[in-house]
């Protein structure tokens, strides 16, 4: 039994109407389900099958970011983030941008270990490199495209043209904020959130408990925004048809920013989007090569994830220069491959 | 020895001191709900309603991560200074446990005929072109619906004109197309739901007013190529119930 000082009980709340009031609205929600089974109209069915398998899929991988996350903060001394961050300049932003090629996750669990490498040390721009190429570099990825383009001309030039402007485009952003400091790039209120939330893990000693602590505030910090972006990507896929960027397929430069544009709606795992990348086939090797690199980089998910994690500006940075960079990288290599 | 028992004394006089703490009450409660659900979709076998035969192993590794953290969680629940739940906590983890409950609570579906209107078609050109794969064997709806995406494959295609086939997907109208013909459809997923593509034949020769769309069937008959579509002309079709798998892998 717990024992609490005279009196602790009278002062302390403990907020459980708030959860009271939250589970009685999860209550109703799902009564309302049951009741009026609202998929039997086929938009709501559909909205529902596609938020639900976005994050059948994702919430693995944000579980496997967070696991990853907490296990670098309690079992990874800080003096390794210190030798790396004391590696020449130039080197910092290939070598994360390689490191990314090594951990096979999706764009979700990548967001939460960028967050803790630079709460633990690593220069900020080096963890972003991380964050944007492993989605990209990552060898899972590379064998899906390769098999979503087996057995057509262009094969070569899918896999090497993402992997390489997928690494280059990410060092490009790595080096635009390669100024910011972990206090200038990183949300302010994550931070004293994490405080509060993990002081009294480590205060209270154990390395299992401080683990779990990380792991579970990890998960509850992130899932709560991962759920907001399938909301927006499921009712962006039930109701935007794919087919209203066909008009402009062989316009110049607009088929690109079209691409992108929905690749961003989308908010497609970058493990299956070489798929769909193939299926346009009216679009040309740089529109589609636009859709792959900039997608994982850029989408509705992240962009709510981003702003939970980086302070303002950093997602209208990460857009303006991904957007810019893979234009120039899949014009440049439409001229080569036609 | 007695340094142990001190040590001991330590750890005892700690446990004394602490109560269960609400926000890591609320923590537990949002990875027990996820693992829940993982869980369920092993036991009761809908993970295919969700992710493709490539990507299930995502669901168990789910379950059991998921399931560690809640362990972890609820065994270190209590706190020398437990923090009270806010409202802002509360309703972050509210919005966690939302899909949990639209899992749960919804009866099981898988994608139909609405989504066929505006996703976009099957083309991927490695996956089933292979002049040699349409050459031999039974023909399946994705070498036939792939097949269209390249010379070769057409050429394979047209070499087995005629040929018998049996393909089973839900039915989707046109809106002008004759009462006697719909399209059959199936969709391919290659992570989850997300990522479906449309993989399609016309059928003629159907009763007319026999199968509204969405309904499952079973198609039996010859296979045409014609122009950039495939035909069969059916001999029989039958209503099935929805297949377990009810989406195409890679």
């Amino acid at each position: 039994m717990a024992v609490h000082a005279p009196g602790a009980e009278a002062r302390f709340d403990f907020g459980y109407r708030h959860a009271g009031a939250t589970a009685l609205a999860l209550f109703a929600f799902g009564a309302l389900l049951v009741v009026f089974e609202p998929t039997s109209v086929a938009a709501v069915q559909n909205f529902f099958l596609v938020f639900g398998s976005l994050l059948v899929e994702a919430i693995p991988f944000i579980a496997l970011g967070a696991l990853v996350s907490a296990g670098i903060e309690v079992f990874v001394p800080k003096t390794i983030f210190e030798k790396l961050a004391s590696l020449p300049r130039p080197l910092q932003l290939p070598v994360s941008g390689l490191a990314g090629a090594a951990f096979p996750v999706c764009e979700c669990g990548s967001v939460p270990v960028a967050r803790r490498l630079i709460v633990k040390g690593l220069m900020p721009s080096a963890a972003v490199t991380f964050m944007l190429a492993a989605p990209v570099l990552n060898p899972i990825v590379i064998a899906s495209t390769a098999v979503a383009y087996r057995g057509r001309d262009i094969l070569w030039p899918m896999v090497l043209g993402r992997a390489g402007l997928g690494f280059l485009v990410a060092m490009a952003v790595g080096y635009v904020v390669s100024d910011e400091t972990k206090e200038q790039l990183l949300k302010r209120r994550s931070e004293k959130a994490e405080r509060h939330d993990h002081s009294h893990d480590h205060e209270e000693g154990g390395r299992g408990r401080a683990f779990f602590g990380h792991l579970s505030g990890d998960f509850v910090f992130m899932g709560r925004f991962l759920v907001i972006g399938a909301l927006i990507a499921a009712a962006l896929q039930t109701f935007v048809p794919q087919s209203i960027i066909g008009g402009v397929a062989n316009t110049p430069v607009l088929n690109l920013l079209a691409m992108m544009g929905l690749a961003f709606l989308l908010s497609l795992c970058s493990e299956s989007d070489a798929f769909v990348a193939a299926s346009f086939v009216q679009f040309g090797v740089g529109a589609q090569l636009a859709f792959l690199v900039f997608g994982p980089m850029v989408d509705t998910k992240l962009a709510i994830l981003y702003g939970a994690t980086f302070r303002q500006g950093f997602f209208r940075t990460v857009v303006v220069v991904v957007t810019a960079a893979t234009l120039i990288g899949c014009l440049w290599l439409e001229v080569v491959f036609g | 020895m007695s340094a142990v028992r001190t040590a001991e004394g330590l750890r005892s006089s700690e446990r004394v001191g602490r109560s269960v703490c609400p926000t890591r009450v609320l923590d537990a409660v949002a990875l027990g709900s996820w693992a829940a659900v993982f869980w369920f979709l092993i036991i009761a076998d809908r993970t295919s309603l969700f992710l493709s035969s490539r990507t299930a192993w995502v669901v168990p590794t789910g379950a059991i991560l998921l399931t560690i953290g809640f362990v972890g969680r609820v065994a270190s629940v209590r706190s020398e200074s437990p923090a009270p739940i806010t409202r802002r906590g509360a309703w972050g983890v509210g919005l966690i446990v939302l899909p949990v409950i639209a899992v749960l609570a919804l009866p099981p579906a898988s994608l139909g005929s609405y989504a066929a209107d505006r996703r976009s078609a099957f083309s991927s050109g490695g996956i089933s072109t292979s002049a040699s794969d349409i050459a031999a064997g039974d023909l399946s709806l994705l070498d036939v619906a792939g097949g269209l995406r390249s010379g070769e494959g057409v050429d394979a295609l047209i070499e087995r004109a005629g040929e018998d086939v049996d393909f089973t997907g839900f039915v989707t109208r046109e809106a002008g197309a004759p009462a006697d013909e719909f399209v059959l459809t199936r969709f391919l997923v290659s992570c989850c739901v997300a990522d479906a593509l449309s993989v399609s034949v016309r059928v003629v020769g159907a009763p007319p007013g026999g199968f509204k769309a969405d309904d499952w069937v079973r198609v039996s008959g010859q296979m045409y190529p014609l122009g950039r579509e495939v035909i069969v002309d059916s001999t029989t079709i039958e209503a099935v119930e929805r297949p377990k798998r009810p989406y195409l892998s890679q």
